[in-house]
This record gives structure tokens, C-alpha cells and sequence, in this order.
């Protein structure tokens, strides 16, 4: 069954039709080519598919496994991608972090990683290690170990906070 | 996933008769943390799925009447857990929710789909059983409220009848005095599946609360004015388990033989199984642990009263 | 390889008549850290896999129906009403590809023939206009099957009683150094035989047996296998593929398929990780061969989580007897090894995972008495592929714990135990090879100073007790004796240079190590050096990227392209400026001369030549080439074992870890792991830094968290996220340190060797030890759950 949808992504609108057992993750990557979100399971745990998205109403955005969504419960939804947080050609903090702590290897992961920590530093500017692990506990990353990960999203807060001040 | 149709009804009464209508080829859709999985793998496939999110009520978490707390059944865990009155209130009910896989999955799963999947394991249940909460539920023939204890029936199995969903969760009004915390043991640190859980709630009587109250008092002697305590068990059974005799031991002598006793008799209640995650022995004596360290904590004197030291998560 | 072709050590002090030589004038590259060359497409999501790649609307989507029983013969196939199903387009099963394949033994076909060997096994394809008609014709093709005996246990497998799994052993095709036992389930038996164990018996103090488990594991790439393959109107075919080996499948599935390798073409973008998985071949002959069946469209076969888990390789799985003799003062006097590998269905892979088990099997130590048995055995278990480490984790799973047991009977330090039996230069290992310089010792005595061995640390409160713990190990690039790589260097019109190489950066850091090596044997910027992903149309050859080999193997390649590029560079320019070749150089793209100080852009040289002074040109387009390939492995003694050169060389080193296990509940906390490694040379610091963190991390979550678990007729049950659990970024340890140290390899790229499986060879019996070191309790069956601790600390039976 094909419903239409109306959703902001990256902040361009589009009006989809899309298949009732399709998810969010299927119409990003196949019907909008926006193949930065990786599929690394399906099932919710491996975080490869995190996508930010502001629900009709909501405040604030949420970082979200996308293929736990389907595709028309996104309707109306702001979406914001890994390809969304480069602005005017410069990189967000994080992605410059990463590169910087050497917190990519084979990069499959680093999308949906690069996407949590974002809201994670969105609601909390000046995380503890503890939290950042804690947010980041559904990206798994089988290259790196972590340790760069973390010291990216610290590397990110302290430029972040710096900005802010 | 195979084709289905996706269907979002207007009312209580179209979703219910679109349940009953649909019977056996139809799926109610909250989160969809369970159910995208299970129709992925081609477990479970309905030819329409209805989802009941956009249902009056079921995102919103509100005062009730005479000091109790409704929450939605399709509140996401985040939304429960980061909940100003939760927090304040039902702080054990949002140690549940924080324990419960990643905060991008707690973003979408659903505190109404983690009871209705009546999974052993659900991690938010032990919680809901110690804090008494009651269930909405509504069907063809309207609505009925139903104590948690009496929804679980089994491995998967509710009370629900054929189409019956769950609207609310009903909190009581909560003691002003009480200390709970929920502690569980997975094979990773966090996020994983509970191997075992236990919620433990003790309640020293202090007067009941409205939802204008703050203070935070942060020391206490409590020792001898236990007025009633909860014990409630997960994943060591076919449903969440009420450690009774447990809990009458504690309210009795909360010395520290005390708590062992009653720790000893929250693993007697246990009734688990082997699986790939545990064997029913370990599983049996983690119960012991658990519950004489949640005892430990909720009882320790730098424990405060809205907010427990234990943050949730691995005990 | 010779020393005229630049690819050896270079000499830092002087080469050119007197003269100071380049790499002494300029700046070097090597031994700096550069930021990965694709990283900004790798954070920006930019970076395109095989699975991002649009081939539009006419894309058939492929999969795969399984087996569902762990061995039977297969009495009928039907497959009448999945065709009959609309979009369906392409059906093929073993029928159609009959042949038989496989690296290093010939035993596995495309599809299932007469018989499935384990749970998973493909017996037929479909291609479909889209996933969801595929899935549903897959239901649709009818099997029969007839149930035969299993074999789950590879000791019982081994044993006269078990059922023949492949009674056709005998006659296949195999490697030369490959033993297959016909008439047993045992695929290849590698065997030791040195010294005089009764001597060695006599003269222990002590003498231990004990036996050793290690489950199936599973590498874990974030990105399953995928790949699409489409034949075009000349019967060419192109295959995308998510792997570490362009060229093996090339090779592997032309032979397979019976057509040219000029008629094959295999393209790797970025790979999501690969682990060993993504070697050789597995669901890409599949793809290949619904393609020839559909018409000129492209076919995708992409695996889910699921099919990931135990339907592509394994590791596997390894039971290990391990005796050992030792005197009272630490020197082990004798080794007695048996090894029981549970190489599956097939063992294509897997025999040579046996061998390296084989003639690695003392560990990094000198034994002067050994007898080693190291057997493949066929079970109804996944397939037995190359994972990293390739056997070396699980031999010193057992072995690593071994000495630490002997060491404690003894009342001696287990550092110390090692620092007197690790191997030293000039002495000869358990082949008869003589140990090149190493610095295993440094390692060790690197690591034990970096975790305070010997010095205790506090806990965190009740219940909780520390220990620290350590292991050693050796690896080996386990291979055949000459596999080759290559490389070019191509000039273009702006001075910059593009490389093109055969092996795979699955996230290692090969592209950037490459363009180290090329900017520094050219003379340029690393910003100038582009370095292509494979290609086997337009890329030279590169055997595979398996073994820890590429920095040094294809870095010897591209080292010497850069400098065959440079020195045509000289020549033209020597001429045309009538100068000596020495007195020139290349410095951050320009050609510059030590006698005039006059100096040209590369950009005005290396397309169009150079004018000399009567008007008339020379040089031309640069082209650098270069290849290499170790001469010099020798075979071993098929009875013994023994012979001058098992292997090119061997890395070492060590990693110490302090962990914090409570002990009521049995939960290991990792509170840091130190690596120290002999690299040779490290080309890039950091990215030798980084895999030596994320290997520790994923010998760390092998150790206490993983395993394949089967049912009793071989069914996995934990084939996902949920019941698989890999460590997170709470599991991390909390702290980790990694020690370079070099001791330089004498045919690496400035003496560099490889590092990139060592650091998860050594974690899991650290951490095994520094359990043992907190509470007294040994599990000798990976993984170390809380359970197994919890059970060992209160005298349960063993889980």
C-alpha cells in the first residue's frame, strides 16, 4: 500500500509516495539517495542508521534508528542526515573531531555515531565520559574500540563550549 | 518485510474495531522496536498494521485525579523517563526506562509496547509492579483498568482480549518517603537484555505527596518506620515476580541480617529457566545480589528521598 | 629482492657517492601522521560502499535459499512454483555451477550439489524485481532432504567413529603444502616433530596438562557482505563486491565459472570493515552466477545481519590439549600440542589456518623439544574462514594461560617466565627457522612497566577485586610462499601522482600508508598523491589484503613505483639540464639541483618532457611501476615440519591489562589494556596506535562477551545483535595504552612489518590471567562470561 508523505530532510521538503513496509531508512537511502545512513542491521541495536528527527510538534530533535521507523509514520517529520550537518562547506565539530583523533577506520559506523554525539551535545554541552558512553552504548563500531570516538565527541564539546563563550 | 497495509484510526472505538475486524491479520503498532524485527524476519505477518500513536492520550503523560499519573501507553521510554514528575515522583519507573537498550532506541520503544510484549524480561514491569500501577485498557466494549500484576500471564501472553489495546498506565500517588531502585545484570554493562532484574521500593509512611511538592531531603534514619516494601523480580520467570515473603521479612527487620534474609527469599521466589543469555542457578543466586544490594541502596542514609544514588542501569 | 630495486631498508646516512640522500635532506614522511586521505568522506557520509551505489530502476534483487538442516542429501529440488511467481526472473541452483572451488583446497561448490554440510549452505538463487518477491519465491522452491549423521564435535570428527563428511576428500584439488587425510574428515594434519620429548619430559620439574575451548566467533563488520554483479553484452561480467580480495575472487570465480579472467572484473570502493570475512570468496560466485542468467541486468545480493552471522566465515571454532614440561626456574624443557580445529563445512580457508596453527604452535617462545598436531576437521558447523589473527588468538588462548598456570605452580612471575623462554635473535623456532631480530622482549618488559606489574591498585568498593595479567605472541603472515603485489605511479599534468594499488584499505589506513610511501620514495606532498581504490580492470595485481601484509608486501610495491617514477624523473631532467642524476632531487614537487640550486615544478616535467637546449624534447609521460614478492619461504618437511624458512617473518609483541571483577556477580571490568608491538618501522604512528587499540577492543569483547551458540542440530540460535552481543562503548576499557616498538624488518618499506591482526592475538588470555591474578578462578572456555566466573568462584559446575 503507498501512502504519501510530506518531510523535510536536510531542510529540502519533499512530497514521497512510499510503501507501507517500507522505513524511514529505505526511502532516505533508495528513494532520496542520501546514502550516508548506513544499514548495518535492521533490528534497532547496531546504531549505523541514527538519523535526527524533529516530530510534528516536537521541540527539540531526536536522534532516531531509522529503520525502526516506517516510512509513513515519518510523515511531517523533520529530517536531519549525516549529509545535513556539513553547513556551507564546513564540517561540523564532530567530523572535524573525528578526523582529528584518527575515530574512523572503515567509516561504516561513523555516520550514525557522528549523528548521536550531535544530540548528545545538543542537550548537553559538557558531557562526563560516562555520559558520552552511555549515549553511544547502540553505535557499535567494531574498528576503532571506542577510545577515539570518545575523545572526538570531548574534542567536539571543548571547541563547542569555546564557540558558545 | 512483506507488504502490509499501515492503518491510523481516528478513535479509540474505529482502532478497536479495526482489531477486531482484523483478527489474526492485524497488528497494533506503538513503537515498533518488536514488531518492525519480528515482521522483518517474517515472524509475525499482518496484512494491516494499526497504529495506535496518534490515538487522544496515548503520547501524553498527565496529573490525574487525587494525586495519580497517567502516562500514555505509547510514551517513548525518554519521554517517561526525562519526565519532570517521573523524575520527582516515580524515580524507579525512570531507572527502569533509562535501563532499557540505547537512548536512540528509548527514542522510539514504547513503555505501553514493553508491558504489552509481556516479554519475562521487560525491564520497565518489576518497576510498574512495585509502584502498583494500574492499566487502561480499551476494547469494543470500552474501557477497563486492570492491576499490572493481573496483565501478565505468561512468556507473550496478556489479559488483553481480542481488541483490547492499552491506552494508560495509572501510577498511585506517590509516597513522599520512598526510595526505589531497579538494577539489573546483562552480558554487556548496559543495553542488553535483562539475564535478571529487580526493582525494590521501600516506603517509610511519610505523608502523600501532590505533585507541588520539592523538597529534597537528602538524609535520613529510616530503620525502624518501614511502612511497606516492594520487591519485584524480572527475567527470572514466566512473568515478572511479586518477592512477597521477601518484602514482608524487610518491612519486618531491616537489620543487615534482615536484608540478607530477605534477599534470600527473593531468590527462593525465583523461577528461572536456562537460556543463552543464563542458567536459571546463576540467574537465582544474581536475584540474591540484586535484591540485597537495591535494599542496601535504597536504604543506605545518603540515599535521597526523590533521588536515589543508584542512577539504574548495571547493579 | 634486490637493493638496486629501492625497496629495502633505505640507508639514512648516505647512498649517493658521499653525498647526504635524499630522505636525509628533506623532511620524512615516515614516522609522521597524517590524517586518514578518505577520511572527510568517511565522516561527512560521503564515502561510497557497494551498497550505495545506484544501478537504477533495472536492479534485480538476489538471495539465497538455505539449508535448514545441518547434513543431509539433498533428493529433490523444486523449484516450478517460485519461477511461476510474477517478477521472479532469475532461479539457478547447483545444477547449473557444479564445479568445485575453493583458496587452498577444492572442496566447496557455489551451491549445494547432493548434499548440505551445514545449516545456511545456499542451495539455490533467485533474482527478483524486488527483495520482498525474492523472500517470498525463496519459500516457494520445494527441498527435499534426507537427514544424515552429524559431526558437531571436532574431536569426535576427528575420531575412526564420526561419519564421512566429504568422502570425496581425496580427490580434491589442493595447495601443495595442504595435507588432506582421504578417507577421514581431517582436511589437512600439520605436524611438528623436533628434539627428543622423553628428554624433554625428563628434564621439567613440572609437567601440565590441560585442555583448552574456543568458540565459534564472528568478525563482525559493520557492513554485511554485498555486492552486485552484471554481465554485459560480450559476456563480460563486473562485479561490485564488498571485499577484501578483488583478485582471489577474480581468480577464484573465473576458474570456478570456466570463464577468462579478462572477462571478469572485480570493483572494490570502500569496504565497511572486514575482519578476514570479506577474504576469498563467499556469496560473490552466487551473485555472478545469477548474473549470467539475467539478461544484462545487474543483480544485488546483499546479506542481512542475520545471514552475516553464519552464512558468509566464521572463525573457528578450536579445542587445544596443551602439555608442557618446565624446571623449576622457569625454562621450558617441552610442548606436547594437539589442536582440534572445528573448521566446518568446508575448509577451503581453514587448512591453512591448521598450518599456521601448526608452525606457530609453541607461541613466541624457544622450545628445544616439540611435537605438534594441528588437524582441520570437517563438521556440520558454518565455514571455518580467515579471521584476524588467523588462528593465532585461539592457540594462544590456551597457550598464553598455560604458562601463567605453570608459572604460578612454580611460585615464579609469569613476565619473568616469559622474558626467559620468549624467542631472541638467532635463535630457532619450532620449524627450524632462525628468529629474525625481534623485539619481543622489549614488549614484554614494555607492557608489564606500563600496567605496574607487580604494584596493586585499590578497587572501587566491596565486592570488587583487581588483577593484572599479560600475554605474549608471535604471528606469522600466513600465506602461500610467493604471493605478489604490485603498484603504479602515474604522473599527471599538475605535478600530482595517482597510485594504484590491488590491496583494500577496510579501514586499516592502507590508502593512507600508500600515499606515505609514494610522497616520500617521489619527493611530493601527500595532499599530491591520490591513491585509487581497487579495480582489476585499471589496478595491478595485489594477492589479497589478508596476513598483515600490505604496508609491508604492497608498501614494498608502491615504494618502488615511487621511486622507478622519480628516477625517470631524474633521468630527464639530468639530461636535459647536463647533470649527474645524484645531483639532483625531488623536494615537495620540484625537481632541484644541488649544483646550480635551480629548480622546475614536476607539473613542467612529467607529461610533456623537457626541452633541451637545441630545441628537441625528452621524457614523456611518467609511469612508475613496481611489484614484489618474497623469494625465499621454503617447504617444510611434511613429516616433521622442519625447514630453514616456514614463513617471510614474524611480529611480536604483548599486551598487559588490569581488570576489576566483582566477586558476587563474576563481572569482568577491563580497566586498560597496554599493546606493545614490534612494527619494524611504523610508518603511521597513529594509525598503528589505532589498531592496536581496536584490536585490543575486539580481542576484549571476543574474550568476554562472544560465541556462535548452537542448538543440538546445529542451528545457531544467537545469530543477531540482540543475543550476539559485541562490546560497546561502556564495555571499552576505561583506559588504553599502545607502545610502538621498532625493530626493523630487513625487506620492509623502511623496515616496516605488519601490525594489523597482532593486536587481538594476545587479549583474551591477559585478560583470562588478570582474571585469575583478581580472584583465583581460571576458565579455560572462551568466553569469560559472569557466569563463568561467578560459577568458578562458587564452586559450581562448570557452564
Amino acid at each position: 500500500m503507498s501512502h504519501t508523505i510530506a518531510l523535510t530532510v536536510n531542510g529540502e521538503r519533499y512530497r514521497l509516495d512510499v510503501a507501507a513496509h517500507h522505513t524511514l531508512l529505505q526511502v532516505l537511502r533508495e528513494q532520496l539517495v542520501l546514502t550516508g545512513t548506513k544499514n548495518g542491521c535492521e533490528a534497532g541495536e547496531c546504531g549505523a542508521c541514527a538519523v535526527l528527527i524533529t516530530w510534528p510538534g516536537a521541540e527539540r530533535a531526536e536522534p532516531v534508528n531509522s529503520c525502526m521507523v516506517l516510512a509513513p509514520e515519518a510523515d511531517g517529520a523533520e529530517i536531519v542526515t549525516i549529509e545535513g550537518l556539513i553547513h556551507d562547506d564546513q564540517l561540523d565539530p564532530l567530523q572535524q573531531a573525528f578526523l582529528a583523533t584518527g575515530a574512523t577506520q572503515c567509516g561504516f559506523c561513523t555516520p550514525g555515531i557522528v549523528v548521536n554525539a550531535r544530540a548528545l551535545l545538543d542537550r548537553n554541552p559538557d558531557p562526563t565520559e560516562t555520559e558520552i558512553r552511555e549515549a553511544l552504548v547502540g553505535n557499535l563500531c567494531r574498528c576503532t574500540g571506542y577510545i577515539r570516538i570518545i575523545e572526538a565527541v570531548k574534542m567536539a564539546a571543548r571547541v563547542g563550549r569555546e564557540v558558545v563563550g | 518485510m512483506q507488504p502490509f497495509d499501515y492503518v491510523v484510526p481516528k478513535s479509540h472505538a474505529e482502532a478497536s474495531a479495526l482489531l477486531v475486524e482484523g483478527a489474526g491479520i492485524v497488528r497494533p503498532l506503538m513503537g515498533g522496536t518488536d514488531l518492525l524485527i519480528r515482521m522483518r524476519g517474517g515472524f509475525v505477518r499482518p496484512e494491516r498494521v494499526i497504529d495506535l500513536k496518534g490515538l487522544p492520550g496515548m503520547c501524553d503523560i498527565r496529573p490525574g485525579e487525587q494525586g495519580w499519573l497517567v502516562v500514555g501507553a505509547a510514551c517513548t521510554m525518554n519521554q517517561v523517563a526525562l519526565h519532570p514528575l517521573v523524575q520527582q515522583h516515580y524515580d524507579l519507573l525512570a531507572q527502569a526506562c533509562n535501563a532499557v537498550a540505547s537512548y536512540q532506541l528509548r527514542n522510539r520503544a514504547t513503555v505501553g509496547g514493553n508491558i504489552c510484549n509481556a516479554s519475562p524480561a521487560a525491564d520497565t514491569a518489576p518497576a510498574l509492579y512495585c509502584l502498583d500501577a494500574l492499566l487502561e485498557i480499551c476494547g469494543p466494549g470500552g474501557a477497563r483498568r486492570a492491576p499490572i500484576a493481573e496483565f501478565f500471564l505468561g512468556p507473550g501472553k496478556t489479559a488483553l482480549r481480542p481488541g483490547e489495546f492499552l491506552t494508560a498506565i495509572h501510577l498511585p500517588p506517590a509516597p513522599t518517603d520512598a526510595c526505589g531502585v531497579f538494577s539489573k545484570l546483562g552480558r554487556t554493562k548496559i543495553g542488553d537484555i535483562s539475564m535478571v532484574s529487580a526493582a525494590v521500593l521501600v516506603d517509610y509512611g511519610l505523608p502523600i505527596a501532590d505533585f507541588g511538592f520539592t523538597e529534597t531531603r537528602t538524609s535520613h534514619t529510616r530503620q525502624s518506620t518501614i511502612r511497606h516494601v516492594r520487591i519485584t523480580l524480572g527475567a527470572v520467570g514466566p512473568t515478572p515476580l511479586r518477592a512477597t515473603e521477601a518484602e514482608a521479612a524487610l518491612a519486618l527487620d531491616p537489620s543487615p541480617e534482615g536484608v540478607k534474609r530477605a534477599a534470600d527469599l527473593a531468590a527462593a521466589a525465583a523461577r528461572p529457566i536456562d537460556d543463552i543469555r543464563a542458567s536459571a542457578a546463576y540467574r537465582r543466586a544474581m536475584v540474591a545480589v540484586l535484591v540485597r544490594r537495591g535494599i542496601e541502596a535504597a536504604l543506605a542514609p545518603s540515599s535521597s528521598v526523590l533521588r536515589p544514588a543508584s542512577a539504574g542501569g548495571a547493579a | 629482492m634486490s637493493r638496486e630495486q629501492g625497496a629495502g631498508i633505505r640507508n639514512q646516512e648516505s647512498v649517493d657517492g658521499g653525498r647526504p640522500s635524499a630522505a636525509a635532506r628533506r623532511p620524512s614522511l615516515i614516522g609522521a601522521s597524517p590524517q586518514r586521505i578518505e577520511g572527510r568522506e568517511k565522516v561527512t557520509g560521503a564515502a561510497t560502499y557497494v551498497d550505495d551505489m545506484q544501478f537504477g530502476p533495472n536492479l534485480l534483487h538476489g538471495a539465497l535459499k538455505r539449508s535448514p538442516v545441518a547434513h543431509a542429501l539433498i533428493k529433490r529440488i523444486d523449484v516450478s512454483r517460485a519461477k511461476a511467481l510474477p517478477g521472479v526472473r532469475v532461479i539457478i541452483t547447483g545444477e547449473d555451477f557444479p564445479g568445485y572451488t575453493g583458496l587452498y583446497l577444492s572442496d566447496r561448490r557455489i551451491f549445494a550439489l547432493d548434499r548440505v554440510r551445514f545449516v545456511g549452505e545456499p542451495v539455490a538463487a533467485v533474482a527478483a524485481d524486488t527483495p520482498e518477491i525474492a523472500a517470498h519465491a525463496l519459500e516457494l522452491i520445494d527441498v527435499a532432504y534426507e537427514p544424515q549423521p552429524c559431526v558437531f564435535d571436532p574431536e569426535f570428527g576427528a575420531s575412526p567413529e564420526a561419519p564421512l563428511l566429504h568422502p570425496e576428500l581425496g580427490d580434491y584439488a589442493c595447495q601443495p603444502f595442504i595435507l588432506p587425510q582421504a578417507g577421514t574428515n581431517i582436511s589437512n594434519w600439520f605436524k611438528v616433530r623436533k628434539g627428543d620429548m622423553a628428554q624433554g619430559w625428563a628434564e621439567a620439574d613440572l609437567v601440565y596438562e590441560h585442555k583448552y575451548r574456543v568458540p565459534h566467533i564472528q568478525h563482525v563488520p559493520m557492513e554485511t557482505h554485498v555486492c552486485v554483479a552484471q554481465q554485459d553484452v560480450n559476456a563480460r561480467i563486473t562485479l561490485w563486491s564488498s571485499s577484501q580480495s578483488p583478485f582471489a575472487q577474480r581468480n577464484l570465480i573465473a576458474k570456478a565459472l570456466h570463464i577468462s579472467h579478462s572477462k571478469l572484473r572485480v570493483i572494490t570502493p570502500h569496504v565497511g570493515g572486514g575482519f578476514g570475512s570479506k577474504a576469498g570468496v563467499s556469496i560473490e560466485g552466487a551473485a555472478v552466477g545469477l548474473a549470467m542468467h539475467a539478461k544484462g541486468r545487474p543483480v544485488k545480493l546483499r546479506m542481512t545481519r542475520e545471514e552475516e552471522f553464519y552464512t558468509t566465515f566464521v572463525r573457528q571454532g578450536l579445542v587445544a590439549h596443551i602439555k608442557m614440561g618446565m624446571t623449576r626456574d622457569g625454562r621450558i624443557t617441552a610442548v606436547q600440542n594437539r589442536f582440534y580445529w572445528d573448521g566446518g563445512a568446508y575448509t577451503e580457508y581453514g587448512v591453512n589456518i591448521t598450518r599456521a596453527a601448526g608452525y606457530s604452535g609453541t607461541g613466541p617462545y624457544f622450545v628445544p623439544n616439540i611435537h605438534v598436531d594441528s588437524y582441520c576437521v570437517y563438521t556440520n558447523h558454518p565455514i571455518g574462514g580467515a579471521m584476524r589473527g588467523f588462528g593465532m588468538p585461539e592457540i594462544h588462548w590456551g597457550i598464553e594461560q598455560h604458562i601463567d598456570q605453570m608459572a604460578h605452580q612454580l611460585g615464579l612471575d609469569p613476565m619473568q617466565v616469559r622474558l626467559t623462554n620468549c624467542l631472541k635473535d638467532g635463535q630457532e623456532t619450532l620449524t627450524g627457522m632462525v628468529m629474525h631480530p625481534t623485539g619481543l622482549s622489549q614488549c614484554i618488559q614494555k607492557a608489564a612497566d606500563a600496567i605496574g606489574w607487580g604494584k596493586p591498585s585499590a578497587p572501587s568498593g566491596a565486592h570488587k577485586r583487581r588483577g593484572k595479567g599479560l600475554a605474549a605472541m608471535w604471528k606469522a603472515p600466513a600465506m602461500p610462499p610467493n604471493p605478489g603485489s604490485s603498484a603504479t605511479l602515474r604522473m599527471n599534468e599538475d605535478g600530482t601522482a595517482t597510485v594504484s594499488i590491488g590491496g583494500v584499505d577496510i579501514g586499516q589506513g592502507a590508502l593512507t600508508a600508500m600515499a606515505q610511501l609514494a610522497a616520500e620514495g617521489l619527493g611530493v606532498k601527500i595532499a599530491d598523491v591520490r591513491v585509487n581504490t581497487v579495480d582489476t580492470d585499471f589496478s595491478p595485481y595485489e594477492w589479497q589484503t589478508v596476513a598483515s601484509r600490505l604496508t609491508w608486501s604492497m608498501g614494498n610495491a608502491v615504494l618502488q613505483a615511487a621511486e622507478n617514477a622519480r628516477r625517470q624523473i631524474l633521468q630527464t631532467v639530468a639530461e636535459a639540464w647536463h647533470e649527474h642524476i645524484d645531483d639532483l632531487d625531488i623536494i615537495d614537487g620540484q625537481v632541484v639541483s644541488y649544483t646550480t640550486e635551480e629548480s622546475r615544478p614536476l607539473r613542467d616535467i612529467v607529461i610533456y618532457g623537457m626541452q633541451r637546449p637545441d630545441g628537441t624534447w625528452i621524457g614523456g609521460p611518467v609511469v612508475g611501476q613496481g611489484h614484489f614478492m618474497p623469494e625465499y619461504v621454503t617447504p617444510l618437511d611434511p613429516e616433521t615440519g622442519q625447514g630453514p624458512r616456514a614463513v617471510v617473518h614474524f611480529t611480536t609483541g604483548c599486551q598487559a591489562v588490569e581488570v576489576e571483577v566483582d566477586d558476587e556477580t563474576g563481572e569482568v571490568q577491563v580497566l586498560k589494556i597496554v599493546s606493545a608491538y614490534d612494527v619494524g618501522r611504523a610508518i603511521n604512528p597513529d594509525m598503528v596506535r589505532t589498531q592496536m587499540e581496536g584490536g585490543a577492543v575486539q580481542g576484549m569483547s571476543t574474550a568476554l562477551l562472544e560465541g556462535i551458540i548452537f542448538d543440538s542440530t546445529g542451528v545457531p540460535r544467537n545469530p543477531n545483535f540482540t543475543d550476539y552481543r559485541i562490546a560497546t562503548a561502556v564495555d571499552a576499557p576505561l583506559e588504553t595504552e599502545n607502545i610502538i616498538v621498532e625493530v626493523p624488518q630487513d625487506d620492509g618499506p623502511f623496515g616496516a612489518r605488519g601490525v594489523g591482526e597482532h593486536p587481538m592475538v594476545p587479549t583474551a588470555p591477559a585478560i583470562a590471567n588478570a582474571v585469575y591474578h583478581a580472584v583465583g578462578v581460571r576458565v579455560d572456555c572462551m568466553p569469560i562470561t559472569s557466569e563463568k566466573v561467578w560459577a568458578a568462584l562458587a564452586g559450581e559446575p562448570a557452564v
